[in-house]
């Protein structure tokens, strides 16, 4: 007798985590730019960081740590796509770069400050896509 | 602490503050990458791995030194990490066996937009101008 389904019956079909990674990567690469383009019109404009724009940086991070929990799932419990490892090292990294910036930024009271998170919104961006890249996608 | 030259004009202030921010990103790129192979390749190629994680420790060393405006030790990072770049740039291009294969410093750190090779030439510059500011107010 062959089985039909080549003995993998008993286990249930994998959960395709790659439906979340993706629209949650490319909602954070999005979500960046638009904070990016508002940091860069603060330096055109010279003036510094402002509070609301911290909130702004608040909320990718919000959609960053959903995306950690996912990833850290995916480590967890394996994935024959993807290393699961790298990619949650990467988001956890990703975590790290926001909150730090936006202290640093903060503290400066001129334009530089606006360029520090035109500078840290792009990086998180960027990753976001190397994130796409190692999942396969890109 | 002697370290710190309040005369002088502070190295993380102004654009000294985007320069701090490009490094520490580098530092967390290298530290984290370093990290990663170490922990779960490191046999593959322990020189290249364990110079991984060295370059990143150097990275956060610099980045902490000129966010504090520890001059000396900014001068002693920024300088270590020129060596470096250069020399595994060039050692990675000539391609000595196994030597520095994935590195942020390999092919004069190509993989990041060759921001480890720029960065140590504007560190240096930053800590020059700086410094002499200072001296000529002081004078």
């Amino acid at each position: 007798m062959i089985d039909p389904d080549g003995g993998r019956s008993a286990r249930p079909p994998p959960v395709r985590w790659g439906t979340v990674i993706v629209p949650l990567a490319l909602l954070i690469a999005a979500l960046c730019l638009a904070l990016a383009g508002w940091a860069l019109w603060f330096v055109v404009r010279d003036r510094a960081v402002i509070l609301r724009q911290l909130w702004g940086g608040a909320v990718v991070e919000a959609v960053l740590v959903v995306q950690a929990v996912v990833a850290g799932v995916l480590a967890a419990t394996g994935s024959p796509d993807v290393d699961g490892v790298l990619l949650w090292g990467y988001v956890l990294t990703q975590l790290l770069i926001l909150p730090i910036a936006a202290a640093w930024a903060f503290a400066e009271r001129t334009r530089w400050s606006s360029v520090v998170l035109f500078v840290a919104a792009l990086t998180v961006a960027f990753l976001e896509l190397r994130l796409l890249q190692i999942w396969g996608t890109v | 602490m002697t370290d710190r030259q309040a005369a002088h004009r502070p190295t993380g202030s102004g654009p000294g503050r985007l320069l701090v921010a490009v490094y520490g990103i580098l530092a967390l790129a290298a530290t984290a990458r370093g990290i990663y192979q170490v922990a779960t390749k490191l046999d593959e190629a322990p020189v290249a791995y364990l110079l991984s994680l060295a370059a990143g420790l150097v990275y956060i060393v610099a980045t902490i030194a000129l966010a504090t405006d520890r001059r000396r030790l900014a001068w002693w990072a920024v300088t270590i990490e020129m060596v470096g770049v250069l020399t595994v740039g060039v050692l990675s291009l000539v391609d000595v066996g196994e030597f520095p294969d994935e590195t942020v410093w390999s092919a004069f750190g190509q993989g990041y937009g060759y921001i480890p090779l720029v960065l140590p030439f504007l560190g240096l510059f930053w800590l020059w101008r700086t410094g002499r500011s200072g001296a000529d107010d002081l004078g």
